[in-house]
């Protein structure tokens, strides 16, 4: 049997990881890197670049050269997340046939699920050449927050890639996993996860190689880019007292503000303080202008103390959604690069009253985890088992254009939960279910994933009739819902698959394009 | 008829050779017969809608007396209330989570396979679990009725590892793959009823007030017998007492959503201050402003109709006055990108007016720039259905049939614009073009 490799998908780098003789490892690519950027570019000869070699390119040619594609995954063309990367990305993103966005690079236009997908065959070569064995299967991570399209997306990329996904998995329940492996005992368990552009945290529960996840809560709008963006804030405010001068309008100047920014706080982290140094920023009448800083950490920290404080609200509610006290959870583990910030791993200590666990690093360990998780689905030497839960709230439509949710977010699966609606006027003879997914309150706000009509109800006055609606998850993820007439005995139910932004057609041809890349590239 | 508290929990199987026909009288009869599947127990039975319990146990009862129906499980306890004690008494026990493999719980023996990837004994393990599905849920797990949430919580995760699909994953388990799906749910559902306080004291009940049941059955006894008469008489004499809670009940009780109908009148009110604005803007001839307001109020309260309406009769009115802006500037002076904006609005007035000629000669005229002939031709002949003497319109018929390559038709097309128009100098200009390019590439064919 081959082996099934875990890859934690990220933003901005990819981790491959397998699980040998019992023991997670990060496989190091050829470069003798333990992670590889998500990055894919065409440089000027045509030739395709992943990685590594995509990173150092986009030096040079930045527009031909895609990052970050995992933001627009799974996504429409009009989400504001779109469109907030159409001002920041210098590589072009276009309106494709499905709605989707989609980007141009090198004359070609690629949809993002291609885009990962040739991420994921990059992590897989790197794999096959770890294990010396061709790998076909892996497990998957993603946000927390993705919903049913984006992870359908991220699905189709792995067929794209030649991979067959076994799961996909939330990336803070991968970090538990990782953590959770080779340990018995009973332990409470809060992933902190601070990310580049978001915030996660989730609070589990572990026993004997069960792990259940009691709660997860975050901030989509919350993460690592805030820290920087405080810094220029401060930069330019700062720039303007001194020297006159607004930088606002420039954007070149606020680029070069953004990276050394972020370039200081990752050395802050390390050091109490860096300077800050950059020439010709800005010129006007009486010559060029040079910025010359020198930020300390304490500095740094009063910049960006609320925003580590908001971060502690989110933990604070998921706390009380999973029933818990800070000072019961047994373990934290952090995840992400920026909670090498020693601030924030001074907050979260005097919170949970704990220090963090330090045998795991923030980069590697949601990778290990996607792979402990493969292990424990295949290999019957593994006795872990992932209780899984469904990532967004579950309903169906009701009078008034409300969305009565029948299983919350965060439930576990596979799950059957049932509630009895009625009749809205006096001898309806009919009902029409709307199967939705979301977290509003309001029905037209989340999303439709189908819909039937329940017909045959007997003439009755209006509120007596019992209809009983059933919704089912299995273990694969799959939703069938149906309602029944309790006085009849009439059932008719619809059984939900979600889709991702492409059709099975087109990830078909985009297979078949790729294969014959590859053909030409031995040639 | 009373109810028999020891049947709530019997599980009814359909005998071998049970004739349907002969025994089902009424509609309502067959839907319960089409419900004894084996793993409904007699008091869900006793729920199903329509018809009344005492018709349902009258009807069960009869039922086996006739020899149809077989007990099949469920026999060993009885409802909530002295269960666990009697569970002790009865040997072969069917105590939840810690069952022995000979538990006494019958199976069918016929769905147990040796080419499966799972051991016959555990292949027995889930069919006797699957079987007692109907017990209450802290036997279920194997718990003391009012046992703590960490000892709950346990005894799940115990049975999580023994019966979630996952950890068969792949492996070949023909039907047993269903049935551990069907136990986990149940499994699960037991765990969260037993670990909020609310529903478990609910729950408990019945624990909390035992009732002196009818002698318990020997588990050992054939279910050949049907459940003696005396027994039922000693129940009737028994005051009101606690029951476990039907599934209507449940499902009733559990509300799994709450409307928040305070946040929703407030929306309701601001959408309909966003409606009132957007009739402002709409007076004040602003008509964008005015369909986004309303887009914003059908967000707020999807439900009402006169906001749709309003956004219909609005969009009918912002086309056209964006058809009159559009046709202020002459489409010569555009540039390419202004030439595409211009076509998808005019694109999306169309549908409203689509026989307007002005639309229409705009459309042909940036669909021959933008080299898009063929649907400038389309244009162009809807405009000509309107208009059939206009020249100009003759004379881009003639440039697009020229682009097309189809120098025949414009030269007609050209003669028709001068036939109508004679001083139409386009029109003169480009079929002087069209025959001096046919003689020149008739000289440059003759010399080749």
């Amino acid at each position: 049997m081959s082996r099934v490799i875990g890859i934690d998908l990220g933003t901005t780098n990819s981790c491959v990881s397998v699980v040998e003789n019992g023991q997670s490892t990060v496989i190091p690519n050829s470069g003798g890197y333990k992670t590889t950027p998500s990055m894919f570019g065409i440089s000027q000869d045509g030739k395709r670049l992943v990685g590594h070699l995509a990173k150092r390119h986009a030096i040079t040619n930045a527009r031909n050269t895609i990052f970050a594609a995992k933001r627009l995954i799974g996504r429409r063309f009009d989400d504001p997340e779109v469109q907030k990367s159409i001002d920041l990305c210098p590589y072009e993103i276009v309106r494709g046939p499905n709605d989707d966005p989609r980007i141009k690079i090198g004359g070609k236009t690629f949809t993002c699920p291609e885009i990962s997908g040739i991420i994921l065959r990059e992590m897989k070569r790197v794999a096959e050449e770890y294990l010396s064995e061709t790998v076909q299967e892996a497990v998957i991570t993603v946000p927390a927050y993705f919903n049913d399209t984006q992870r359908q997306c991220t699905k189709d990329a792995g067929k794209i890639a030649g991979l067959e996904v076994l799961r996909i998995i939330n990336e803070p329940t991968a970090a538990a996993l990782s953590y959770g492996m080779n340990r018995q005992g009973d332990e409470k368990i809060a992933v902190y996860d601070l990310g580049g552009g978001t915030f996660d945290i989730s609070i589990l529960e572990m026993s004997d190689g069960v792990i259940e996840v009691l709660a997860t809560s975050g901030n989509t709008f919350l993460g690592g880019e805030d820290f920087d963006r405080r810094i220029v804030q401060h930069l330019v405010e700062w720039f303007e007292e001194t020297e006159g001068m607004d930088l606002r309008g420039d954007t070149m100047a606020l680029q070069r503000l953004k990276d050394a920014s972020e370039k200081a706080k990752c050395d802050l982290s390390m050091r109490d303080v860096v300077e800050i140094n950059l020439p010709f920023i800005a010129s006007d009448a009486e010559g060029p202008r040079h910025l010359n800083y020198e930020l300390t950490r304490e500095n740094l920290e009063n910049l960006v103390h609320d925003v580590v404080e908001g971060t502690l609200k989110s933990v604070e509610q998921c706390c009380v959604d999973a029933g818990v006290q800070a000072q019961d959870i047994d373990q934290v583990v952090l995840v992400g690069g920026q909670t090498r910030m020693p601030l924030v791993q001074k907050r979260v200590t005097e919170y949970f009253g704990k220090r963090p666990h330090k045998g795991v690093n923030p980069d590697e360990v949601v990778g290990l985890g996607a792979a402990v998780q493969a292990a424990a689905l295949l290999d019957s030497d593994n006795d872990m088992l992932l209780l899984d839960v469904t990532p967004l709230s579950l309903g169906i439509g009701t009078y008034g254009g409300h969305f009565a949710r029948l299983i919350e977010r965060n439930t576990t699966v596979p799950v059957s939960k049932g509630h009895i609606f009625t009749t809205t006027r006096d001898d309806q003879s009919a009902v029409k279910i709307r199967v939705l997914q979301g977290e509003s309150d309001m029905a037209a706000e989340n999303d439709l994933l189908g819909e039937f009509v329940l017909s045959g109800i007997r003439p009755a006055p209006k509120g007596e009739p019992e209809i009983e609606v059933s919704f089912d998850i299995d273990a694969n993820g799959i939703v069938s819902v149906s309602a029944r007439d309790l006085s009849t005995g009439k059932e008719q139910s619809i059984t939900v698959s979600s889709t991702g932004t492409l059709s099975d057609a087109e990830i078909d041809e985009i297979i078949e394009e790729h294969d014959l890349y590859e053909v030409q590239l031995k040639d | 008829m009373a109810q028999v508290p020891e049947q709530n929990d019997w599980v009814l199987a359909l005998a071998p050779g049970c004739d349907a026909e002969q025994l089902v009288r009424s509609a309502a009869e067959g839907y319960l017969f089409s419900r004894i599947d084996g793993l409904t127990p007699w008091r869900l039975l006793r729920e199903i809608g329509g018809i009344p319990a005492e018709q349902v146990d009258a009807c069960l009862e009869r039922w086996l007396d006739d020899g149809a129906l077989d007990v099949v499980g469920g026999r060993a306890t009885t409802s909530g209330a002295s269960s666990g004690a009697k569970a002790e008494a009865d040997a072969p026990s069917v105590d939840a989570a810690e069952a022995p493999s000979n538990a006494s719980v019958a199976i069918d023996e016929g769905a147990l396979d040796d080419r499966l990837d799972i051991g016959l004994d555990v292949q027995r393990r889930i069919l006797e679990y699957e079987a007692s599905l109907g017990r209450p849920y802290h036997e279920l797990l194997g718990v003391q009725p009012g046992a703590s949430p960490k000892d709950v919580k346990k005894a799940y995760f115990k049975l999580s590892k023994e019966f979630h699909p996952d950890r068969y994953f792949r492996k070949e388990i023909g039907r047993y793959g269903e049935r551990l799906g069907r136990i986990f749910k149940k499994v699960l559902e037991a765990h969260e009823i037993l670990s909020d306080p609310e529903l478990c004291q609910v729950e408990n009940q019945p624990a909390a007030a035992p009732v002196e049941a009818a002698p318990p059955v020997d588990a050992a006894t054939v279910p050949e017998s049907s459940p003696t008469k005396s027994e039922e008489s000693a129940e009737r004499t028994k005051p009101a007492k606690p029951r476990p809670l039907t599934k209507l009940e449940r499902l009733k009780q559990r509300m799994p959503f709450k409307i928040n109908h305070a946040a929703l009148n407030a929306r309701r009110q601001q959408a309909d201050e966003i409606f009132r604005a957007a009739q402002a803007s709409q007076q004040a001839g602003r008509l964008q402003e005015a369909e986004a307001s309303i887009r914003i109020a059908i967000t707020f309260d999807p439900a009402r109709a006169e906001f749709k309406e309003a956004l219909g009769s609005l969009k009918i009115a912002a086309a056209g006055a964006r058809a009159a802006n559009l046709l202020a500037k002459p489409s010569e002076r555009m540039s390419d990108s202004e030439l595409f904006e211009a076509l998808r609005l005019i694109e999306d007035v169309l549908p409203y007016r689509p026989h307007d000629p002005e639309l229409n000669e705009r459309a042909g005229r940036i669909c021959l720039r933008l080299e898009k002939y063929d649907d400038a031709r389309e244009y162009i002949e809807t405009l000509l259905i309107r208009q059939p003497e206009s020249a100009p319109a003759h004379t881009m018929l003639g440039r697009i049939h020229k682009a097309l390559g189809d120098l025949d038709a414009a030269v007609r097309a050209f003669e028709t614009a001068l036939k109508f128009d004679e001083d139409d100098l386009e029109a003169r200009r480009s079929l002087a073009a069209v025959r001096i390019g046919a003689r020149d590439a008739a000289r440059g064919g003759s010399t080749s």
